[in-house]
């Protein structure tokens, strides 16, 4: 693992120093600037994330997808380039800021996992079984390495999740009211935690909806999650909440799942999206 | 500590365990794609409802530490829908029905209150164990449920407490150890709706999440003059 570090960081350094043109900003630029514009513990919390915010073992991640992306595979052996992401095939310029969204071809809304699954499947031939698709979590899995890459091109940009089909605003809707559905044994709904400013779990700020400013870095994933020495997903997120508010797990790619990100994305629109993230 | 220990919970139980490990092959939901249902037909709650119990939402099958499934978890008590219908801010009639219903949930122990062992109340205060279930099962045979205090409140200063609720540094000192304070506490602990309607606390005992003596210990920790939350 320390030898993996040592390989790891001054590889990040080196392309942080290069892998944005002059008028983009680094991701530590994004959080930095949103720190400025709003007071805010969570946003503050760990000044040491901060410092190494511009060495994120993340950006190895993304450039590990970048490679992915543009390799022939699957049984089809074609690239993602193919792929639609909301704004037309290949294009991934400020898409995952745009997404959960309405899909014709598929007559759903998606968000980055499950429209990544359906391309893979369809596009690249990748069965549900295939390791490329099935493992969801870990730095190592395609799936993250993938949505790394995928999310990176969206860093800086503004949260903007269509609601123009009606299908985008039920789904935001039902969103909604399953953050704020109380249940389970313990009784909680996603705003028990984050519903107010400036509340903690033990040492652990929160982040409130209600301030754009913070909860856009709140919904930024994937991000390096310190304590797990991994990239994590939004899903893996969505997953974390519903097992720690004793719910049950909840099914990814579900239209539950999605639902849940489309509220959340929703209520930090108009904020930058800080892509990748590194979070405690 | 469960009173589900029943033929009938025990059966349902064993066949959730065995639905559960046939619903772990499929990952992917289709939902949405039968093209039966019109979301854009329901309102915001209806499809909430839908999506969570008819779409293939959550593992529902699941077994819960309860005795039950994940299903199970997810159908509202009164309580539960009062509170997510208005937002945690019953109106004056729904707030005092929320108070009644409580006072009537609570149930004191035989002998009257009485502390446990500050000690163990200590480490159950700290404790965030019991009731997950998904990716990883908290396995309630293997280690005592926690009380998750700490998560919240701010309790004995040598460990950081959360901020959602209440400091209770100093919190039996401060009441000179009365037994109306104790009372008070142990009913916050048993159903804490019945001083706060829709509060975020969990009902400890009235959901049967703590047993009678995980709350004795729990209420030493808060009371005892030798605990460290009092010193």
């Amino acid at each position: 693992m320390i030898r993996k570090l040592l390989i790891a960081i001054p590889l990040a350094a080196a392309m942080a120093s290069t892998a944005y043109a002059a008028d983009e900003k680094t991701p530590t630029e994004v959080l930095r600037g949103l720190i400025g514009s709003v007071d805010s513990l969570y946003l503050t919390q760990s000044a040491q994330n901060l410092m190494m915010m511009d060495d994120n073992p993340a950006l190895w991640t993304v450039d590990e997808g970048e490679e992915l992306f543009h390799t022939p595979r699957g049984p089809n052996n074609v690239t993602l380039e193919g792929c639609d992401f909301g704004k037309g095939p290949g294009v991934l310029k400020g898409a995952v800021a745009e997404l959960p969204r309405y899909f014709a071809d598929t007559d759903r809304v998606m968000d980055l996992e499950s429209r990544l699954v359906h391309c893979m499947t369809t596009l690249q031939g990748f069965s549900l079984d295939d390791k490329a698709v099935k493992q969801r979590h870990g730095s190592g899995s395609d799936q993250m390495k993938l949505q790394s890459y995928i999310s990176a091109q969206s860093n800086g940009m503004p949260w903007n999740p269509p609601l123009r089909h009606p299908l985008e605003i039920a789904m935001r809707d039902a969103g909604e009211a399953i953050f704020y559905r109380r249940s389970g044994p313990l009784d909680f709904n996603c705003a028990t935690c984050h519903g107010a400013t400036g509340k903690r779990i033990r040492a652990s700020v929160l982040p409130n909806i209600s301030v754009p400013q913070e909860w856009t870095k709140a919904i930024s994933w994937p991000a390096f999650r310190v304590g797990h020495q991994n990239v994590r997903s939004t899903e893996h997120r969505v997953r974390g909440c519903f097992w720690q508010m004793r719910h049950g797990q909840n099914v990814p790619g579900s239209d539950a799942s999605i639902a849940v990100i489309s509220f959340w994305t929703d209520a930090a629109r108009g904020q930058p999206a800080i892509l990748p993230d590194m979070k405690r | 500590m469960f009173k589900m220990k029943t033929p009938l919970a025990a059966g349902f139980a064993a066949f959730a365990a065995i639905a559960l490990t046939a619903g772990c092959a499929s990952t992917e939901s289709t939902a949405g794609a039968d093209g039966k249902v019109d979301y854009t037909k329901m309102s915001s709650t209806e499809l909430a409802e839908h999506l969570i119990f008819e779409a293939n939402g959550f593992r529902l099958d699941m077994p819960t530490q309860e005795g039950g499934t994940v299903r199970d978890r997810h159908i509202q008590d009164d309580l539960q829908k009062m509170c997510t219908e208005t937002r945690n801010k019953p109106s004056p009639e729904q707030a005092s029905k929320i108070i009644a219903d409580a006072r009537a949930t609570i149930k004191y122990p035989e002998g009257g209150i009485k502390l446990g062992d500050w000690q163990k109340g200590r480490e159950l205060a700290w404790s965030g164990f019991g009731f997950r279930v998904g990716h990883n099962n908290d396995d309630h045979s293997k280690r005592d449920v926690g009380g998750n205090c700490y998560n919240c409140h701010q309790m004995a200063t040598d460990r950081v407490g959360g901020n959602i609720g209440p400091s209770l540094t100093g919190y039996g000192k401060m009441r000179n150890y009365s037994d109306a304070g104790l009372k008070f506490a142990y009913e916050v602990v048993y159903n804490s709706h019945a001083y706060f309607p829709c509060t975020h606390m969990p009902r400890f005992g009235a959901k049967g999440l703590l047993g009678d003596q995980a709350i004795a210990d729990i209420l030493a920790y808060l009371y005892d003059p030798a605990s460290p939350v009092n010193k």
